[in-house]
């Protein structure tokens, strides 16, 4: 298979099953562009240069957190899980059970109307939608509640239509066993799959509940945190596989360490997935102590595969960009296809994923996560990683690939380029203010964090900072947005199609595999050492803090 | 079986593994756990055969390759 495969498939999908991906590729940009108003919307409310009702204000905070989480994350992984499961195919390029797909793509815009009325017509409930919080708008809580189970069944029905569409590959094509790419597709399926079992699992009896139909959900938190372990890992696996696969078409070059290592790592994200979730358990009060010491062991494993992709890729990188000459430790960054947009947002999404992966670190210990997880430090460490890293990575890969789909160049390519770091600034701003006023006891999901002038002054002083931080980012966002439609639309029709250049940096493997590669391992160290500092300054800052404990046995 | 079948495989029995443990270890017990666990291993394991049939099914030319 070329390097080209991915933009080659695409270009040759029949018209339906290109309509298909439009359509997922649309509902995609549409709801991250809703969701990043309503999200701007919310911080403007939050830090005093907005005015709005209460009622209103936390409807934004939920639709915010609804539009992306849920669904800009999930129609993008949709359109590039089905785009990605065509590349096995050998000569005639089609997505299999294209009616299922249809069906799918059908229950997921139908569970984000339900979603959004359930919202703008009850009681907001925030994204993880509590029971507690329904009071007496029941019907509107149900509504809420059947947009989750129209997605869970559409994502459901997409990973089936995926699944098949890759082994209706392995069977037409001559190769008895699928790229590292295929393989890695047909697991992120299935831990689709699973997610969608799990939001079931959640959402289904409080939708009984809700339209009088069963009694009040008894364990909806457990299964809410369950669920939510997996909503952790599923968008993450997700890019680094889109990673794995954009690297390998834009340069040409594959794992050095061989097609099984490299499906064996894919392997190790559904190994970690079920061990790993005991940390989400920290706030309960009468977790046994074994339990949260085993908890906090294993949470050590959860970003093993992620840094272990990181490994093959960056390492193979080098490798091969050595062996075509480059030199001195960084050298080899020069070789990269900087000329394209997608590879800007590449680089900016691995450098968020780092920032964000030593703070998420810090949130799993078990005797930081009671202090931290109802102040604003989580919503400012984890847009490292919903937006920083996933997003920019799902928007790089429709910026590589749109323009195959659509048959149109892209639109402001030189624009493109730039705003991965406009919107790392945007976040480092955001991110940093609401790290360190969320570590002085700034709660989320709160709207007027004023306390009517009694808040702490570091409060005051960060949530401007937190503010333009937004805005920088919310701007950036929807100028992305902006560009990959007016792709769409042939706005860049004036642009000569670029055609990637083949094989940047691929040498040949016997030549790559005698370099030393040693970034990648030295970026580790590097994060490791992070990861110990910002929990040092955690423990120190905390402890300077002028609180007095009174908690019990509960939280 | 290929890689791709024994991978898969393999998974599936770690997940029920796991899901025996929060269904059978009352230290575990965490409500809904074991379900979604299960279904998971459950989806692995037909998964697992999906491909390990297809495999099999193949032209006894590429199971050579």
């Amino acid at each position: 298979m070329t390097n080209l495969s991915i933009l080659q498939n695409l270009r040759e999908l029949s018209a339906g099953d290109r309509m298909l991906l439009k359509a997922l590729v649309s509902c995609a940009l549409a709801t991250l562009a809703l969701g990043v108003i309503f999200g701007v919307s919310t911080a403007l409310i939050r830090t005093g240069y907005a005015g709005a009702e209460s009622q209103t204000g936390y409807r934004m905070m939920t639709g915010h957190g609804v539009a992306v989480f849920f669904y800009w994350l999930y129609f993008a992984q949709m359109a590039l899980l089905m785009a990605l499961s065509t590349t096995q195919s050998h000569g005639k390029v089609r997505i299999a059970l294209a009616p299922v797909a249809w069906g799918g793509l059908l229950l997921m815009v139908l569970g984000f109307a339900a979603s959004q009325t359930g919202t703008w017509t009850g009681t907001p409930l925030l994204y993880d939608g509590s029971p507690d919080l329904v009071g007496e708008n029941k019907w509107q809580a149900g509504v809420f509640y059947a947009g989750y189970v129209l997605l869970a069944c559409g994502l459901f029905l997409l990973a089936v239509s995926a699944i098949g569409t890759a082994l209706a590959a392995k069977v037409r094509s001559d190769q008895r066993v699928w790229s590292t790419t295929g393989f890695a597709v047909v697991a992120w399926a299935g831990l689709l799959m699973v997610s969608s079992l799990a939001t079931l699992n959640t959402f289904l009896p409080a939708a009984a509940w809700a339209f009088g139909w069963g009694e009040v959900p008894a364990n909806h938190s457990t299964g809410w945190h369950l669920l939510f372990h997996n909503l952790h890992y599923l968008p993450l696996m997700g890019t680094v596989i889109i990673w794995y696969a954009l690297v390998e078409n834009m340069t040409g070059v594959g794992s050095i360490f061989g097609q099984r290592f490299s499906k064996g790592i894919f392997t190790l994200y559904l190994v970690f997935v079920p061990p790993t979730s005991l940390y989400h358990m920290f706030l309960e009060p009468d977790l046994s102590p074994v339990l949260r010491g085993l908890g906090s062991l294993l949470s050590l494993f959860i970003s093993v595969p992620t840094i272990a992709v990181f490994l093959v890729i960056v390492s193979s990188l080098e490798a091969n960009a050595r062996a075509r000459g480059a030199r001195g430790l960084f050298g080899w960054l020069r070789l990269l296809p900087w000329q394209e947009p997608a590879m800007a947002a590449i680089a900016m999404a691995v450098a968020n994923l780092a920032l964000g992966g030593i703070f998420a670190f810090v949130l799993i210990q078990e005797r930081l996560a009671p202090l931290l997880s109802d102040t604003f430090f989580v919503p400012a460490y984890f847009h490292f990683l919903t937006i920083g890293t996933v997003t920019l990575t799902l928007l790089a890969a429709f910026a590589w690939s749109m323009p195959a789909l659509f048959n149109w160049p892209l639109w402001a390519p030189r624009l493109l380029k730039i705003l991965p770091y406009t919107l790392t600034a945007g976040l480092v701003l955001f991110g940093v203010a609401g790290m360190a006023a969320g570590l002085n006891g700034m709660p989320r999901r709160v709207l007027d964090v004023s306390y009517d002038g009694t808040a702490p002054q570091l409060w005051t002083a960060m949530s401007p900072v937190i503010g333009l931080g937004a805005v920088v980012m919310a701007l950036s966002l929807l100028l992305y947005v902006a560009l990959l439609v007016g792709t769409a639309f042939g706005a860049g029709r004036r642009q000569a199609i670029v055609q990637p250049p083949l094989f940047i940096l691929a040498a040949t493997e016997g030549a790559a595999i005698r370099q030393k590669a040693w970034t990648a391992p030295l970026c580790v160290l590097v994060l490791v050492i992070g990861m110990y500092a910002a929990t040092i300054l955690t423990f120190a800052l905390l402890r300077a803090l002028p609180l007095a404990s009174a908690a019990g046995g509960s939280h | 079986m290929t890689e791709d079948s024994v991978f898969i495989g393999l998974v599936s029995l770690i997940w029920i593994a796991l899901a025996a443990l929060y269904a059978f270890v009352p230290m575990f017990a965490m409500p809904g756990s074991a379900v979604v666990w299960g279904s998971g291993a459950a989806v692995f394991l037909v998964l697992a055969v999906i491909i390990a049939i297809t495999e099999r099914r193949m032209p006894q030319t590429l199971n050579r390759a």
